[in-house]
């Protein structure tokens, strides 16, 4: 086969070359630089030179070349979009050491926003100057721990019902093994 | 290729690990040993129940005299403070006691002692309008030590217990109200009571709700 150089030089326009001819079946930059000269060309090398497309031969070879673009086009686009493995994995390690970096700065502290997430959080208004002073909160106990008769009724007076302070409670034992001349 | 693959992985391992443990920062335990020079084991244990969470456990070694406490950083801080509030030595403790009779009669009838005052607005929401003092006494003592007091005919002994402090308030064990008849002494009742440092508790006596009089003992211990 002829080289590129030489088809350069030997083709014409509307050229039977059976060398040139064979050389644009074989090479597409040589077809491109045809093409532009002698369209119909591309039908003589593939042996249909009595054929004629509908629309002509020049809305075909566009239709053609339109074609071929459009799919490189798409080719380009798609891929962009691929991300290979390894760049996937760097971007995750990426967002992972981000994350890791602010768990260290913070040092395990959880943010008050993410504390609070979920809770109803109600406005505290403190006065200027006045410190809030934490009440001491004790556990309760039963004021009769034992008592020895088993059949006895233990009531313990709820506070509510002694005035609402905590001064004062009344328990009371009913018994009927208590005299009755207390 | 293999070494930057080998860097990404261990960063993506130093991040799960990062993750891990922001997860446990809420769930971790610590555990520590008290060790008690005053007070008994056992009776610190039963001291801090109520501070402990849900997670919390303890473990007695009445060998070492210890107690060996698993629980939330938080709750360890209270805990440590309750124990070391317990561990004194034995400490002085005021009883007062005022032995009431009461009774229930029609309203132009109710009558009450002034040393009764305080009480009488409570006693009346049991409808008990009528109130003689039997007898009044302080009782001074320690943690551990017996107590036991005159009033009128009534006699009362009991042993000062514990100060508890996460429940601020005293063990006031085998309190038994006896009755003197003649020169013999009837046993009333017998009972274990926890006292409110600083509050008055009063504890009615009766056969039945609707008994018409009662007998109220009235205490207050103070530290």
């Amino acid at each position: 086969m002829i080289s590129c150089e030489s088809f350069r030089n030997r083709f014409v326009a509307e050229t039977d070359d059976a060398a040139v001819l064979e050389h644009l079946r074989a090479c597409d930059r040589c077809l491109d630089f045809a093409a532009g000269i002698d369209p119909d060309v591309m039908f003589r090398a593939l042996g249909g030179g009595e054929l004629l497309p509908p629309g002509g031969v020049d809305a075909f070879v566009d239709g053609v070349m339109q074609q071929v673009r459009v799919r490189s086009a798409e080719s380009t686009v798609a891929a962009a979009n691929v991300l290979s493995w390894p760049r996937r994995l760097a971007v995750a390690a990426t967002l992972a050491a981000g994350i890791s970096g602010t768990m260290i700065f913070y040092g395990g502290r959880v943010p008050a926003a993410v504390a609070t997430r979920g809770a109803a959080t109600t406005p505290v208004a403190i006065a200027r100057g006045v410190h809030p002073v934490p009440v001491e909160k004790f556990a309760t106990k039963p004021v009769v721990e034992t008592y020895e008769s088993q059949n006895a009724t233990i009531v313990e007076v709820p506070t509510s019902e002694t005035g609402g302070n905590d001064d004062v409670k009344i328990v009371m034992i009913f018994d009927e093994n208590l005299p009755a001349d207390l | 290729m293999k070494r930057i693959s080998m860097i990404l992985m261990a960063l993506l391992l130093v991040s799960a690990t990062a993750f891990a443990d922001a997860a446990d920062v809420g769930k971790s335990l610590t555990v520590r040993t008290f060790q008690f020079k005053h007070k008994q084991a056992d009776k610190a244990a039963a001291a801090i129940k109520g501070l402990m969470s849900a997670e919390g456990s303890m473990s007695i070694q009445p060998a070492a005299n210890s107690l060996v406490v698993t629980d939330a950083p938080e709750n360890m801080k209270k805990i440590a403070q309750a124990l070391a509030q317990f561990d004194t030595a034995a400490q002085a403790l005021k009883l007062t006691i005022r032995l009431v009779s009461a009774g229930r009669a029609a309203a132009e009838a109710a009558r009450s002692d002034a040393s009764l005052s305080d009480v009488a607005s409570k006693l009346a929401l049991l409808r008990y309008n009528v109130l003689e003092s039997v007898g009044a006494a302080d009782v001074s003592g320690r943690e551990g030590e017996a107590g036991l007091v005159d009033l009128g005919t009534y006699r009362a002994d009991f042993h000062f217990g514990d100060y508890d402090p996460a429940s601020n308030s005293v063990k006031l064990a085998d309190f038994r109200l006896s009755r003197l008849e003649g020169d013999q002494l009837s046993p009333i009742l017998k009972t274990t009571l926890n006292l409110t440092i600083g509050q008055t508790v009063i504890i009615g006596a009766t056969k039945q709700a609707q008994s018409q009089r009662a007998l109220m003992s009235v205490v207050t211990a103070q530290r």
